[in-house]
């Protein structure tokens, strides 16, 4: 159970990114975090692992508040928390199988890691996950020769490899046509029941929202405007999530 | 508020502009000759008659080829120093790129210390490299071999340097998230990223630097430049030709197969 309490973040002194942000994410579950650009999605994502410091909150894992890590523990939790991007970020020269390895880097200590000194047991968990995205052909290309979808699922099968509790998501389809946005989504909602993963996802598009999340988290301008089943969602609280900054509106008046 | 030029008036004002561009140039061009009393036209008066007593006595003869042996045996160490400079120069430069790097450097003060210490090391002209060594080291291929260095050193830390940078920063975002340390994700995410384009670097400078080797050779008296300006000054123009064409054969030789290198493994 991921449950964050409290979370402020802020950029700079004018703006305050995220404001008092509380929500919970179950295992078993898609929770897709929607809302306009710029509205602090991304932020709350990235400091669930910590990528970004934030400035005060809580953020418990299993409750345990990952905040309060010190770097080796801190090591230890973001091993468990697999991540995949819209950019699939995967390292481009490198074959799909070394990148699926990568998940492994939390786990190994810093010299086995740098020179890839990966076990038989290792090597063959990875090629079975890249079997289980359906890439085990392509096991051995260059990540950069892949097409966004074929990217996408080795990032998935990375995020596997690390045996996590949960894996953010953050735009994971942004870039992808619809055909690979169905095949991805279908295997973040099966993942989430088969192995009682968190699924924390970011997103831009309502209907896949509404199509696969269980639990929705609404946010406006760095605060949590809905919160519930994807059943609850009514146009009102839809109104509320994408209203347009009312600032905004008062300049294009004086125009 | 001006008013919009129509397009006949737009290219009138434009080829007004080129006309004083190109007259500011000849009019600098000028003065610069009469400060130093260049004669421009008695100077190329001059250009064929130099042509000639250069073909004439640098053009290698039958006898200047009993030189080849002196002559490969000298070129080969030479292009063997080149390469073992510039490789070595690529360790320390991948070294301090990596700490002077904005994704990679471990702290904001370290990028300034190595870019100045880039900087530093790469404006001091090869030449002066050499004639300071020359004095510390003595005359040996050593000497030779850190003139190269250093100015290698200089050139591929800021090449390094700005590769790295290139690298987009998300992709060691996500290693990190995945827990590896700050080694790992070196060596795991950036040196895999930037292999090939260090390579290239490194394959341009052995050009390069087997170039400047034959001036830094004349310097520090070692190498294919001791052998020409040893030539060059006992008057055998012929067998200093052929050591000025055998250089180009190579260099040229070099490049090819670095060209082809960079093919296969980009």
């Amino acid at each position: 159970m991921l449950k964050v309490i409290d979370l402020d973040k802020s950029y700079n002194r004018q703006k305050q990114s995220l404001k008092a942000v509380s929500f919970t994410a179950k295992p078993g579950e898609v929770t897709a975090i929607i809302g306009p650009s710029g509205a602090g999605k991304t932020t709350i994502l990235r400091s669930v692992n910590q990528l970004i410091k934030d400035d005060a909150g809580q953020i418990l894992l299993d409750d345990e508040d990952i905040r309060q890590a010190n770097k080796s523990d801190l090591r230890r939790i973001r091993h468990h928390i697999g991540m995949i991007f819209q950019n699939y970020n995967l390292i481009g020269p490198l074959t799909a199988l070394e990148n699926v390895l990568h998940g492994r880097l939390g786990a190994k200590s810093t010299f086995a890691g740098m020179l890839g000194l990966y076990s038989a047991t290792e090597k063959n968990e990875a090629a079975k996950l890249l079997q289980d995205v359906g890439l085990a052909d392509f096991a051995l290309q260059r990540c950069d020769q892949l097409s966004g979808g074929q990217q996408q699922r080795v990032g998935i099968a990375r995020a596997l490899m690390q045996h996590p509790k949960m894996i953010l998501c953050d735009e994971p389809i942004a870039s992808l046509d619809p055909k690979s946005t169905k095949l991805v989504m279908d295997i973040l909602r099966e993942l989430a029941q088969s192995k009682q993963l968190i699924i924390l996802i970011n997103l831009h598009q309502l209907d896949i929202a509404q199509t696969y999340a269980d639990h929705i988290v609404g946010i406006n301008q760095g605060t949590i405007v809905f919160e519930g089943p994807e059943r609850a969602l009514t146009p009102e609280k839809l109104q509320a999530i994408y209203r347009q900054p009312e600032t905004k509106a008062v300049t294009a008046d004086a125009n | 508020m001006p008013t919009k030029p129509t397009p006949q008036q737009f290219f009138r004002r434009r080829n007004r502009q080129l006309l004083i561009i190109l007259l500011i140039l000849i009019g600098i061009y000028w003065l610069s000759m009469v400060l130093v009393n260049f004669q421009t036209m008695s100077s190329l008066a001059q250009v064929p008659a130099g042509l000639i007593w250069l073909a004439k006595n640098f053009i290698p003869t039958q006898r200047s080829l009993s030189y080849l042996g002196a002559i490969s045996f000298q070129l080969w160490r030479t292009l063997l120093v080149s390469i073992a400079s510039t490789i070595c120069a690529g360790l320390f430069s991948l070294f301090f790129a990596v700490l002077g790097a904005k994704p990679t450097a471990p702290a904001p003060y370290w990028r300034v210390i190595v870019r100045l210490g880039a900087s530093l090391v790469r404006n001091i002209p090869v030449v002066a490299w050499s004639m300071i060594l020359l004095f510390s080291f003595k005359q040996s291929d050593f000497t030779g071999f850190l003139a190269l260095f250093f100015m290698t050193l200089g050139y591929l830390t800021r090449a390094f340097t700005e590769t790295i940078e290139d690298l987009d920063p998300e992709k060691l975002n996500a290693l990190r998230a995945v827990g590896a340390t700050y080694l790992q994700c070196v060596f795991c995410g950036v040196l895999p990223e930037v292999a090939t384009t260090l390579m290239s670097w490194l394959l341009y400078m052995i050009e390069n630097n087997l170039r400047d080797a034959t001036l830094v050779g004349i310097l520090t008296g070692t190498g294919i430049g001791f052998l020409f300006n040893y030539y060059f000054k006992s008057f055998r123009y012929d067998a200093a030709g052929l050591i000025v064409l055998l250089i180009a054969v190579l260099v040229i030789a070099l490049e090819l197969t670095s060209t082809r290198i960079r093919k296969a493994i980009a």
